[in-house]
């Protein structure tokens, strides 16, 4: 028991497992993004920056020499950071009441609300999807609704916007801002409130320099923990925003479909895996730079 | 009634003005949408927003629709079979870097055991299409081992959270005492080690089903012609019109989560044990 | 008697080089059977690392280790006949109070029969009978802490080890285990070895104690020697009270082993001076003196005079807190009386003490 051979070799199968289907495949993401594509989808072996420059850029198709930026790319780009931030903004706003109201629940009926948000956080991402369509459809309850109590004539259009793409990333993850927020207030010290009030605060004094403070990792974890997903989201915008709202992923996944450009959806993934790490690096120096204080 | 007013004037410092409200409408707008989606999976009608009357005919269409019940089948075969190797294997994992002290190369295998956790769904997806389209023209194999491996790794890390963190709470002196009352180091790990680990590993293996289960894009990505899971199924139905058969097969699967959820929220509640 | 323990140049470092870390040196020792016998010492002293050397646990950097005879140095625990009770208890939490206790002898391999027998008898011993069937989570800490003796003596070991198994209990319940434990250890002859830091505990409970610093044992003997003797200064001030005091050699070795000392106020008095130590006369050594060895007298008589600078209140006695004359501290321990009231601070009054409670002490 003496060397570290064992413990490694407890690991490995998982490691091989986690290798081959994985991390294994990310490295010949970032190979493929070199390379030329072909002609019905898949590579050919020919070292070109062809995939990144289209990223970003775009050829006249009648004369190649004439450049200009890829707007359309550059709109989704946007479009995805807009739309994750305002997330993250809206998770934040319904979130840290949420929570709130859990953490200062008596300690029996806290677990029941706990389990009522850990509950949405457990089902399917796809069928969360579908309750929301079915709310927003031309045809769906909200119109529906509306129409029966005469506030509108005819039914607003709701899906296929970015703000049904917000409303369902929004209502997907918000459980990822509570938990968070949850935890790092149960570990609060509530006589830090009291010792606030006792020295005259108001609420919002305590609020802001008293309880903020404490759960501050809280909500950067929670924030961080939003925004990725929402980066990377997938299914939301495909349900509900339609071809018009497409995000990253969608443009991700349409190069190795109907547009079939593989090279440029591996230089595309590459870009949205460095767009995740970048937030994960950020998340990582001001946990660590907060720590860093408190020592101090 | 004097008594109630006088309570509610009382100061209480965990009280924030609005907080409450916002919090009741939060519940609400979370758990509204899931309600209209499995109460309109009894309608007698078609329609989705009008109520017609109760009928469990939709539940019928369901089970009698072969291709809702070929990929059921499917995907509950695929969560048992992949949660059991993640399980398998983030037991062992959990083994060689919890209560070990540190060693040369543990940061990495942390990093590659979470790194599914970190990498976007479509990033992985798109990665695994890549790598399984090569290893197809390769060898010609398109059997579900495709499916069952991508599962496996992607259900690794969420299995090893509940193991690595029961293990964590199990006191070294357990493991002493059994050697102090001459337990050779297998029969301590067959008597005190593994029993105790039981509920994490129970959890891990409910987690990991569960995640299974909900998997949908890399599903997509590297299913081969005829091996559609229940989520890549319905993501195909969804862009249609749908009735509500789809209700009452969303309504089907949430029960099984919400059995699941429960039943890992008891496990890993019951401490001590 | 006969040896069963034999600890012979026995060290132990963690860390290598001029890193490492010294936890034992030099340990010489031997614990005769059925001795109850006591590692006492501040934490990191090193005496819960000895314990876990004779378990097992842990293996000396050198030296040797025999137990009745038999060198089991390189020994694993699950071979020693040697069984402990942890300080956390550490009872199997998915197991009843008698599957706890038959643990160890189902792992020996005994028949069911025996093993079935021997767990009622260990359950009557630490009159557990009732709880048999509870799980370690569903019974009190003191209930906790008798399983985990009854589970150690079950599969009868030549010695017990105690890692100060009664810290995690309330005052009341940790004075009425002491008596247990030698009830315990008087019934069924086993050799004790018990790890404390708590004095108190140490001086009532054993035969014999060993008082460790830093790795080392400085004192051993049984408790009265080691409170009314200490060699040296961390001995003296780690068990009880006591008065250091500053004072002047004048005539040494009046008898074997005494001294002259000067006192403050000018008198002399004769204190002992042990035989390791021989300042040269006329220097400052350092004297002690327990506070309830010390009575006081009118103003005027007795050996020091002093005046009262506050007095404590502890219940069964008050301690005063004295000036000497030549301003060096000295508290005085008195038994509370209803008719003697403590005296007010600014009074002044004499200091007599028995003939050998001055002692000459090692710095």
């Amino acid at each position: 028991m003496r060397g570290h051979g064992w413990k490694w070799l407890l690991c490995t199968p998982a490691l091989i497992v986690l290798l081959l289907a994985a991390s294994g495949p990310l490295l010949i993401v970032a190979v493929y993004s070199f390379l030329s594509p072909g002609n019905m989808g898949g590579v050919v072996w020919d070292f070109s920056l062809e995939a990144w420059f289209r990223v970003f850029f775009r050829r006249d198709i009648f004369e190649p020499d004439q450049v200009e930026l890829n707007t359309a790319h550059l709109q989704v780009f946007w479009r995805s950071v807009w739309l994750s931030l305002q997330t993250t903004f809206i998770c934040a706003f319904l979130g840290f009441p949420t929570a709130w109201f859990i953490a200062t629940r008596p300690r029996h009926t806290r677990t029941v609300w706990l389990f009522l948000i850990t509950i949405p956080f457990w089902t399917n991402l796809l069928i969360r999807t579908f309750a929301i369509q079915e709310m927003i459809r031309n045809n769906g309850t909200i119109n529906a609704v509306l129409l029966w109590t005469g506030v509108i004539d005819s039914p607003i259009q709701m899906m296929f916007t970015e703000f049904a793409v917000l409303l369902g990333m929004a209502y997907v993850f918000l459980p990822l801002m509570v938990l968070p927020l949850y935890a790092a207030m149960e570990k609060m010290d509530f006589s830090l409130v009291e010792a606030g009030y006792d020295l005259y605060a108001s609420r919002l004094n305590v609020l802001w320099h008293v309880i903020l403070p404490q759960v501050k990792p809280g909500f950067i974890a929670g924030s961080i923990l939003v925004f990725i997903p929402a980066i990377g989201a997938y299914v939301t915008p495909r349900i509900l925003g339609g071809g018009r709202t497409m995000m990253l992923g969608n443009l991700i996944a349409l190069q190795f479909g109907q547009g079939r450009n593989w090279p440029l959806g591996a230089a595309l993934a590459l870009l949205m895996l460095v767009m995740v790490v970048g937030a994960l690096i950020f998340y990582l120096r001001v946990v660590g730079r907060n720590d860093g204080v408190r020592r101090g | 009634m004097m008594g109630c007013a006088v309570a509610r004037s009382r100061f209480s410092i965990t009280r924030l003005p609005g907080f409450g409200l916002i919090a009741i409408l939060t519940f609400v707008m979370l758990y509204l949408p899931i309600v209209i989606l499995v109460a309109f999976s009894f309608n007698e009608g078609i329609s989705q927003s009008r109520w017609e009357g109760f009928s469990l005919q939709w539940y019928q269409a369901a089970f009698n629709n072969s291709q809702v019940r070929d990929v059921s089948l499917r995907s509950l075969w695929l969560a048992v079979t992949a949660a059991s190797f993640a399980t398998i294997l983030a037991t062992l994992a959990a083994l060689g870097t919890t209560r070990v002290g540190r060693f040369p190369g543990q940061t990495m295998i942390y990093a590659l055991i979470n790194q599914p956790l970190m990498v976007p769904e479509i990033v992985t997806g798109i990665a695994l299409l890549i790598f399984v389209a090569a290893i197809k023209v390769q060898t010609g194999y398109t059997g579900m081992g495709y499916l069952v491996a991508a599962h496996t790794a992607f259900c690794i890390p969420f299995a090893y959270l509940p193991i690595r963190a029961r293990l964590e709470t199990l006191d070294h002196a357990l493991e002493a005492a059994a050697a102090d009352l001459y337990a050779s180091p297998i029969q301590a790990f067959r008597y005190i080690t593994l029993p105790l680990m039981v509920p994490g590993i129970l959890a891990g293996f409910m987690l990991g089903f569960v995640i299974s289960l909900d998997t949908v894009v890399i599903t997509e990505f590297v299913k081969s012609a005829g091996q559609d899971t229940l989520p890549t199924y319905m993501l195909g139905q969804l862009r249609r019109s749908v009735t509500p058969e789809m209700n009452a097969i969303a309504t089907l699967f949430l029960a099984l989560s919400l059995m699941i959820v429960t039943a890992f929220f008891f496990i890993t509640r019951t401490r001590g044990r | 008697m006969s040896q069963e323990i034999e600890i012979t140049g026995l060290n132990k470092s963690f860390g290598q080089g001029a890193a490492a870390f010294h936890a034992l040196r030099a340990i010489d020792l031997t614990i005769a059977t059925g001795e109850f016998f006591t590692l006492l010492g501040p934490s990191g002293c090193g005496k819960t690392t000895l314990l876990r050397i004779i378990a097992g646990f842990e293996e000396p950097s050198t030296g040797v280790l025999r137990i009745n005879g038999k060198d089991v140095t390189g020994l694993g625990p699950d071979k020693r006949p040697i069984n402990t009770v942890f300080q956390s208890y550490a009872l199997f939490p998915h197991m009843s109070v008698a599957q706890n206790i038959g643990f160890g002898l189902k792992m020996l391999g005994k028949p069911k029969s025996e093993i079935k027998a021997t767990v009622a008898e260990m359950l009557q011993l630490v009159r557990m009978e009732a709880m048999a069937d509870r799980l370690p989570s569903e019974i009190s800490g003191g209930q906790q802490q008798r399983v985990a003796l009854a589970r150690a003596l079950a599969p009868r070991p030549r010695v017990l080890l105690l890692d100060e198994p009664l810290s995690a209990l309330d005052l009341k319940l940790r004075k009425e285990m002491q008596s247990e434990l030698k009830r315990l250890q008087t019934e069924t002859g086993i050799t004790f070895v018990f790890v404390t830091h708590d004095q108190e505990e140490a001086l009532t409970m054993s035969d014999r104690i060993a008082v460790m610093s830093a790795g080392e044992i400085l004192q051993l003997g049984p408790p009265q020697e080691i409170y009314n003797a200490p060699v040296n200064r961390f001995v003296a001030d780690f068990i009880g009270d006591t008065n250091f005091l500053r004072l002047r050699l004048r005539v040494k070795a009046v008898a074997a082993g005494e001294a002259v000392l000067e006192l403050p106020g000018g008198k002399q008095a004769s204190a002992r001076l042990p035989a390791s130590i021989s300042p040269p006369v006329g220097s400052l050594v350092t004297a002690v003196i327990r506070p309830e060895q010390a009575e006081p007298t009118p103003a005027g008589q007795g050996e020091m005079q002093a005046v009262v600078a506050s007095a404590t209140f502890f219940g069964t006695d008050t301690h005063l807190h004295l000036l000497l004359d030549d301003a060096q501290g000295f508290v005085l321990r008195r038994q509370n009386r209803p008719d003697q009231p403590s005296p007010a601070p600014g009074t002044k009054l004499g200091l007599t003490f028995a003939p050998g409670a001055l002692r000459v002490l090692e710095d």
